[in-house]
């Protein structure tokens, strides 16, 4: 009697624990579904064609100096375009940041904004970017064709836009360099030519 | 019909921690509990206040009568007929037709639109708010029937939490891959 009643305790306490499991596992892909979608940063179909070479604009940043877009250089460009009366904008620019940071030996980082110039600056000083590269004004975003914000362009070095996308996480933001080294146009794209390309060389399996 | 009080201490003690749970978070957040009821629209606008202050009210109230014996019995049969009333209030938007409207069910962060299947959960709820209101054989109590009842009772709550989850996440997968 001693030992069916121990043995019984011994099955509440794991059951108790056993469903405590499966409600925390609920929890996390609750969690995941919350991170994964949309998959990748939406492309429009509208502007410059990825993997075609950028449209090439010159523009002066906030300091007056010469900003060249779309041009053959040492290193690749990426445009990420904000306003200062956009959240989401700046909850990405740490993001944006620590990516310029980590590959600052092969990515130029402008941040291209347009509007008011105290709003500008007091964003500026909010996030700390004072050094980075700004351009205010019209004629980049104009010519990359802009509508929706936060967006980014991926520039690589022979001057060619090898992605570009709304970005709304950093998932987005990585999924742009992600495209860039599968040399596809978007993720979205990369997944459906999946079937047809098994013998790709990265080892990839999404 | 008689039972063994185990079931029936379990399943009030299930319920009524499931009310209280579900009072704490229309209380803290009364704007958004108001906001889901006007948006089942079965409330003229006037109202929709005042109902939305007292529901929560009447909810923690069923739960500690649900915990005192002398008052289970009716507390349970009270239970039962609020969780069925938000059953026909699920149902009535169905009916029209209205399934995006987030069903407030769940904590903040489960937002979920309506579907039949939460009709299917609410009568679940309801069979076991019955099941505490049935009179128990009267025989004494020792303390392993007290530890088995909160045993009981928890591993019901962590099931429902889980599938409740698991619900509020389909909808979530359905978008994922497409559909």
């Amino acid at each position: 009697m001693e030992g069916l009643i121990v043995s019984n305790v011994l099955l509440w306490v794991l059951l108790v624990a056993v469903a405590f499991a499966v409600m925390g596992l609920v929890r996390q892909i609750g969690v995941l579904h919350g991170r994964l979608a949309p998959a990748g940063a939406l492309m429009m179909d509208k502007g410059v064609a990825v993997n075609e070479a950028a449209p090439q604009v010159t523009a002066s940043d906030r300091k007056g100096r010469p900003v060249n877009f779309g041009y053959a250089g040492e290193k690749s460009q990426l445009l990420f375009f904000l306003s200062p009366t956009c959240p989401i904008c700046k909850s990405l620019l740490p993001a944006i940041k620590s990516i310029a940071k980590e590959q600052a030996d092969r990515l130029d980082v402008v941040f291209i904004s347009d509007g008011d110039m105290d709003a500008q600056q007091k964003l500026i000083t909010e996030h700390k970017l004072e050094d980075a590269t700004y351009v205010v004004g019209p004629e980049v975003g104009m010519t990359y064709q802009i509508g929706k914000l936060p967006y980014a362009a991926l520039i690589d070095k022979t001057g060619t836009l090898r992605a570009k996308g709304l970005v709304n996480s950093r998932e987005h933001l990585d999924s742009l360099f992600e495209v860039e080294h599968l040399k596809s146009a978007t993720l979205q794209e990369y997944l459906n030519s999946q079937p047809h390309a098994h013998d790709h060389s990265h080892g990839h399996s999404h | 019909m008689h039972l063994d009080p185990i079931f029936i201490i379990a399943s009030a003690l299930a319920i009524a921690v499931l009310l209280a749970s579900a009072a704490t978070h229309k209380v803290r957040a009364p704007a958004r509990f108001a906001r889901q009821l006007a948006d089942y629209q079965l409330l003229p606008d006037v109202a929709v206040r005042p109902v939305a202050r007292v529901i929560p009210l009447v909810e923690l109230a069923i739960a500690f009568a649900l915990l005192v014996p002398v008052s289970r019995a009716w507390a349970a049969l009270g239970a039962a007929s609020l969780i069925a009333l938000y059953a026909a209030a699920i149902g009535i938007n169905l009916w029209r037709g209205r399934r995006d409207i987030d069903c407030g069910c769940a904590g903040p962060d489960q937002a979920q639109p309506l579907r039949p299947v939460l009709l299917l959960r609410n009568s679940a709820l309801v069979a076991l708010a019955l099941l505490a209101s049935v009179s128990p054989v009267v025989r004494d109590l020792v303390f392993f029937d007290g530890f088995v009842t909160v045993a009981a009772s928890a591993v019901a709550l962590l099931i429902y939490a889980a599938a409740d989850g698991l619900l509020a996440n389909s909808p979530l997968l359905l978008k994922l891959i497409g559909r």
